[in-house]
């Protein structure tokens, strides 16, 4: 028996929770807690597989069906951010990202490269995806944890550089955003930004609170998941309507479709749960380590979501996302549970716009209609992780993506280069004049990225 | 005794909610406290407020809820945890006996 058979017998159930378990221990976890949180971790995976199954169970056929009979041919089903974190994990990267960020982050700081130390252990997923997506390309593993570790590098320069914008506009001191996911949109909103300035754009203003008070009820999950499975499943049964069963199809799978929009978020929340003691170890060992400069926390951008003029552009571009997916010509993505993400794909553009509702909403249309394309061309990729990762995938060829982290240019980027070891020099290369730039021109950056002149790091 | 029931809101009713949710568990019931969390969104707590003593809230919430908040990052970042206890106490006021 080899060790690859070990890992594949015992499944993620098993195994990530042995791993979390030892991972406590080192990080000085009591081993009560530790065993707690390590069987919370495989029951979070049960959990998530279990409405993984039952999503593409109900969506694929349902989409095949409407692909057959409308010719809307959409075949890559967007199974969102619980699943591709919950791959991402899962997968042998995933196994190596905690003690991967941890190292390089620690060596960063003292490196002096940044500032940030990122507490957000849940949030070290979407290294582990960019890791995933470039193992499934390349069966490397040392490819795979480089490239995870890259992706924080680059993102935790990334919550540096936005940090003081970040700080000055959600009034919270001391912390930065080193969000996989986030982040990786401010590199293009900026430019983006930049060019609606010209055109007087900033002075159009939208009253964000209003239009979350008239639209909010749109805007939820469960409604967006409905009103979704409603309209596949008419589409599907056009040819049928006079028949009762098309009906209670379409009326089922609007149910399921709520439901999973519903129910998904919860069994992440499991996960998360069994991963506290872990993050509580990790927080103490580099905050210990960290004391003798001046330092970031990195949170999670969940803390700045809640921003009305994130919520009200995330509502407005829910319809904007459904219309690009439907005549971008080469987008093969039906969007579903991810539609719920878009506060997340705009919280850090927003201290960049100024809370401006108008030019956050038109930097969201391009970076959605982007992140299709970037979404349907790494799909086979995605699917590929997933399998790696054992999660069981529907026998009728279904491909999988999602906006976050599917749709990720900067995991992209990383992912195209990594092909090969001059694609690896390069990411190298770009990361070093990205970093010596930033620091070089530290102020004025950090003001193009929507910091005031006086909440800008002092040169 | 009466249960004290705080909602806490972040800006998915499941990330860093979770986190806090456990915190405050452990902390107040350190305290003597019985406590029952809710988590929700920050779009959703204006529907969520039955019953609710008290709003610990990681990202802005609308004002004039009638409900207290508290809005904190303490049990996040580790810095401060037992000022934002104190505070949660302090606010809870003389409604809920120990």
């Amino acid at each position: 028996m080899t060790l690859n058979d070990i890992i594949s017998g015992l499944g993620v159930t098993v195994l990530l929770p042995i791993i979390i378990f030892f991972l406590a221990i080192i990080f000085r976890i009591s081993v009560k807690k530790a065993f707690r949180s390590a069987v919370l971790i495989g029951i979070g995976f049960i959990g998530i597989n279990l409405i993984l199954g039952y999503f593409l169970n109900n969506l694929a056929p349902a989409a095949q069906k409407m692909v057959k009979f409308t010719g809307v041919h959409l075949p890559v089903l967007d199974v969102g951010w619980p699943a591709a974190a919950a791959i991402a994990f899962a997968g042998k990267i995933g196994l190596f990202v905690i003690p991967i960020t941890v190292l390089v982050n620690f060596l960063m700081y003292i490196f002096h490269w940044t500032d940030t130390i990122d507490v957000d252990v849940w949030n070290y997923w979407h290294f582990a995806f960019t890791g995933g997506l470039v193992y499934a390309l390349t069966n490397n593993l040392w490819l795979g944890m480089l490239a995870a570790a890259i992706d924080a590098m680059l993102v935790l320069v990334l919550g540096d550089w936005t940090a003081p914008a970040v700080q000055e506009y959600y009034k919270i001191p001391g912390i930065s955003l080193p969000h996989g996911f986030s982040a990786a949109y401010v590199p293009i909103a900026i430019p983006i930004n930049w060019l609606l300035d010209k055109l007087h754009l900033d002075k159009i203003k939208a009253d964000p609170e209003s239009i979350r008070k008239k639209w909010g009820f749109f805007g939820d999950p469960i409604i967006i998941g409905l009103i979704l499975g409603l309209v596949v499943g008419f589409l599907g049964n056009l040819k049928t309507l006079n028949m009762a069963k098309s009906w209670f199809d379409i009326l089922k799978l609007g149910m399921s479709m709520a439901g999973v929009m519903y129910i998904f978020p919860k069994m992440v929340a499991i996960l998360m749960d069994g991963l506290i003691p872990i993050s509580e170890g990790v927080r103490g060992f580099m905050k210990a380590r960290a004391s003798n400069r001046k330092f970031y926390i990195g949170l999670d951008s969940a803390i700045a979501v809640g921003d009305p003029a994130a919520i009200a552009s995330a509502m407005i571009l829910v319809p904007i996302a459904i219309i690009l997916m439907v005549i971008i010509p080469q987008n093969q993505m039906l969007l579903a549970v991810d539609l719920a993400v878009l506060p997340f794909m705009v919280v850090m553009t927003i201290p960049i716009t100024r809370g401006n509702v108008l030019k956050t909403v038109i930097i969201g249309t391009v970076i959605i209609a982007v992140g299709l394309l970037i979404g349907t061309n790494l799909s086979p990729l995605f699917t590929k992780a997933a399998i790696q990762a054992q999660f069981k995938m529907p026998t009728n060829a279904t491909q999988i993506s999602s906006i976050c982290d599917g749709s990720n240019p900067l995991t992209w980027f990383i992912v195209k280069l990594m092909n090969s070891w001059y694609g690896v020099a390069a990411l190298f290369v770009v990361f070093f004049v990205f970093l010596y730039f930033y620091r070089k021109h530290r102020k004025a950056w950090e003001i193009i990225a929507g910091a005031s002149e006086e909440a800008a790091t002092k040169e | 005794m009466k249960k004290l029931k705080i909602l806490v809101v972040c800006g998915t009713g499941i990330a860093t909610s979770t986190v806090v949710s456990r915190k405050l568990e452990e902390k107040l019931s350190e305290r003597g406290y019985e406590v029952e969390t809710r988590q929700c969104k920050a779009s959703e707590v204006e529907s969520n407020l039955e019953g609710i003593d008290i709003i610990v809230a990681t990202t802005p919430v609308p004002e004039n809820l009638g409900v207290p908040v508290v809005r904190t990052l303490a049990f996040l970042t580790g810095v401060g945890e037992d000022e934002a206890i104190e505070e949660v106490i302090s606010k809870i006021g003389g409604d809920v006996q120990k």
